[in-house]
């Protein structure tokens, strides 16, 4: 009961020192205010960012890719079917060089279904073809996929902008062609297009779809049709592939994967960060950025206080002496600096959460229509708005510890005798 | 804490020295010693710049930069912690200073209050309505919502003097507290010490340049040159 009405006493003195300098009080809390909505807005905007270019990337990027392309490049026939020691003499090594694709599909899927992490997999049958259409030949490549995983993983239906991404299961000789492509070829829907394969084989398919990514590169050049189809073009069996994509429920634990599935898969397996790795780079740079610069807005804002903190303690330098005369201890006058200096940070840091929700909200309405964005993005994280009152409180309390420090330890004769 | 010395005695000084040493050292107190016994009303007198306001510093327990000893109340005061004497200051002294210091943000009646919620003691009703008592003895019942800095000199040690009654405390020390007051005020404070005194038992000790003053007290001790003379 008696602690309880000292505390009281503190805070009502707090208080009093806060609503009578009422212009000090506000000028203190507003650079907390300020401090911690640059920091939400700085920290919501960079996540918007980050996130728009991440599903841009991921877009048309696997979280692994598994190809038989460069890396195995050197690989030698000889060496499966003869002991080491067996000498060879390998001429015009050019015409054993078609190893490139992936023959066990099943058994490379299979392997990689064991893996809890991973939420999708889908096989493609990757080619280079000449589309033929009228005098029109345009150099591009045909995409063979399975239809639903594919959607699945890069939500292709939802690109489609003629027709239906699910007829291609249904049609087998039917082709969904990229926007520029299809306009370049002056192609319609159920138009027909002839393809030619660098094996010299022509086939005839049926526009049934346009599709338009929010990459240009893959609009001007590429076609999708069903693997099946594409392993018949290309007189391939049902287990034959060029690539297989794997996506993970958490993309960051690639290395995780790979490293538990490579002594089962002969194949290469390319991360997207490897194959990214400036995608990654810019991502860091961007949150590095972002805390520096609200680090350096706390900091200011925690200068202020100090300051305004300090300039108060002088002030009340008096008074802080009369209070000690009257008994006050200098923990009583430690606890009335610091709980003024906590109701600032407090108030600052509240008001702070909605200005920075604001501006970040406004800005968000911003237009802003490059590369499949319709305004700046912005991104929420709950960690953001936490680490952002943390850090708005306890630079407040930092700044204000020290002038209260002094103002606990000042010797009341000095000040009272004059 | 507690020394085996007479009971009856409210203070006891021995041989206090102090030193200041800004500009260049100088005995200010040079081996003060006396006794107050409870319910004495105690008048100093002496010339400006013979240590009277330092020797009550040092009394108030405030000034722990001396030489000697000093007990409260029979309690050894000298190198005590400055907490455990800002606790014993709250409760036992009550202290007028020469320039009476309010807080100028506060009103008269919360000025009086403050010792009083500190020491938590008494609810908040019994507080405010001491500290009303305080000031209706002091013809300041009107002035209790004024701010402080909106007050006379004159009331302002007014409220001082309240503030310094209002825990009860067994000592009371003034440094010239009537200093600002007309004479009708000046024996209205001086009535007010003598009955606190000779009614109640609480020691007063007072710093004053008038020797009217002086003359109203049960004792007067003369200081001339840092020594009791
Ligand atoms: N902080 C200080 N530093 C150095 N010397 C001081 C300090 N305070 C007081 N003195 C000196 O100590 C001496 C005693 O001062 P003190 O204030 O005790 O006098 P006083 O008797 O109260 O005088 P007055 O009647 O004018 O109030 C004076 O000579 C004064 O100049
Ligand atoms: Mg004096």
């Amino acid at each position: 009961m008696r602690r309880k009405r000292k505390n009281n006493v503190n805070k009502q003195i707090a208080s009093v020192h806060l609503t009578s300098k009422k212009w000090q009080t506000a000028v203190a809390i507003l650079g907390v205010t300020f401090g911690v909505s640059m920091y939400i807005f700085m920290n919501s905007f960079m996540n918007g960012v980050n996130k728009a270019q991440d599903d841009l990337a991921f877009s048309n990027l696997a979280h692994i890719r598994i190809d038989n392309e460069s890396e195995k490049r050197d690989y030698n026939p000889v060496s499966d079917k003869f002991p080491a020691s067996t000498l060879f003499n390998i001429r015009d090594k050019k015409d054993i060089q078609s190893e490139n694709d992936i023959k066990n599909t099943t058994e490379v899927m299979s392997v990689l279904k064991k893996q809890s992490e991973i939420s999708n997999i889908t096989a493609q049958l990757n080619f280079s073809v000449f589309f033929r259409s009228g005098s029109k030949k345009i150099n591009g490549s045909i995409s063979g996929v399975d239809v639903e995983n594919e959607n699945r993983m890069f939500g292709s239906a939802s690109k489609v902008i003629t027709g239906k991404w699910d007829d291609l299961n249904f049609q087998k000789s039917g082709l969904i062609i990229g926007k520029t492509l299809a306009e370049n070829l002056g192609l319609k829907l159920n138009d027909n297009v002839n393809i030619l394969t660098s094996d010299g084989i022509s086939k005839n398919f049926s526009v049934i779809g346009i599709i338009e990514t929010s990459v240009k590169e893959i609009d001007r050049s590429r076609a999708y049709i069903n693997i099946n189809t594409a392993r018949q073009v290309l007189g391939k069996n049902f287990d034959y592939s060029s690539d297989i994509l794997v996506n993970l429920y958490d993309r960051n634990k690639t290395d995780q994967i790979v490293a538990n599935t490579k002594s089962a898969i002969k194949y290469k397996m390319e991360t997207w960060q490897e194959a990214n790795q400036q995608l990654l780079a810019a991502s860091q740079l961007r949150n590095i950025i972002a805390i520096a610069v609200s680090f350096a807005i706390l900091l200011v804002a925690g200068f202020g206080i100090y300051n305004i903190m300090n300039m108060t303690i002088n002030e009340k330098i008096r008074e802080i002496a009369i209070l000690k005369a009257m008994g006050f201890a200098g923990k009583d006058i430690l606890n009335i600096f610091l709980t003024q200096a906590s109701i600032i940070g407090l108030l600052g840091g509240a008001t702070g959460l909605i200005l920075g929700v604001g501006i970040s909200s406004l800005v968000n309405r911003v237009p802003f229509k490059v590369a499949g964005l319709t305004t700046l993005p912005i991104n929420y994280h709950t960690i953001d708005f936490m680490s952002a009152i943390v850090f708005g409180i306890l630079t407040t309390i930092i700044a204000g510890y020290l002038p209260a420090r002094k103002a606990s330890k000042i010797d009341p004769v000095l000040i009272i005798r004059g | 804490m507690k020394t085996d010395h007479d009971h009856t005695k409210a203070l006891e000084v021995k041989n206090v020295v102090k030193y200041f040493h800004d500009p260049s050292t100088f005995q200010v107190l040079k081996g003060v010693s006396f006794d107050v016994q409870k319910g004495e009303f105690l008048s100093i007198i002496g010339k400006s710049g013979s240590g009277k306001s330092t020797l009550l510093y040092v009394l108030s327990t405030m000034d722990t930069d001396y030489e000697g000893t000093l007990s409260v109340n029979g309690h050894l005061l000298t190198g005590q912690a400055q907490n455990t004497l800002s606790t014993f200051r709250n409760e036992h002294i009550g202290f007028v200073f020469q320039f009476h210091y309010l807080l100028p943000e506060f009103t008269a009646l919360e000025n009086v209050m403050l010792p009083a919620k500190k020491l938590g003691r008494f609810s908040l009703e019994e507080i405010e309505h001491n500290a009303y008592e305080s000031l209706r003895l002091l013809d300041l019942e009107d002035q209790a919502m004024k701010s402080a800095n909106k007050l006379s000199g004159g009331q302002q040690q007014r409220v001082a003097i309240a503030r310094a009654l209002i825990n009860s405390p067994s000592v009371i020390m003034g440094d010239e507290p009537t200093g600002n007051l007309d004479s009708k005020n000046s024996l209205a404070v001086q009535d007010i010490f003598r009955n606190l005194a000779h009614e109640f038992g609480q020691t007063i000790i007072c710093v004053t340049h008038d020797n009217d003053f002086a003359r109203n007290t049960d004792r007067t001790i003369e200081m001339a040159d840092g020594l009791i003379v």
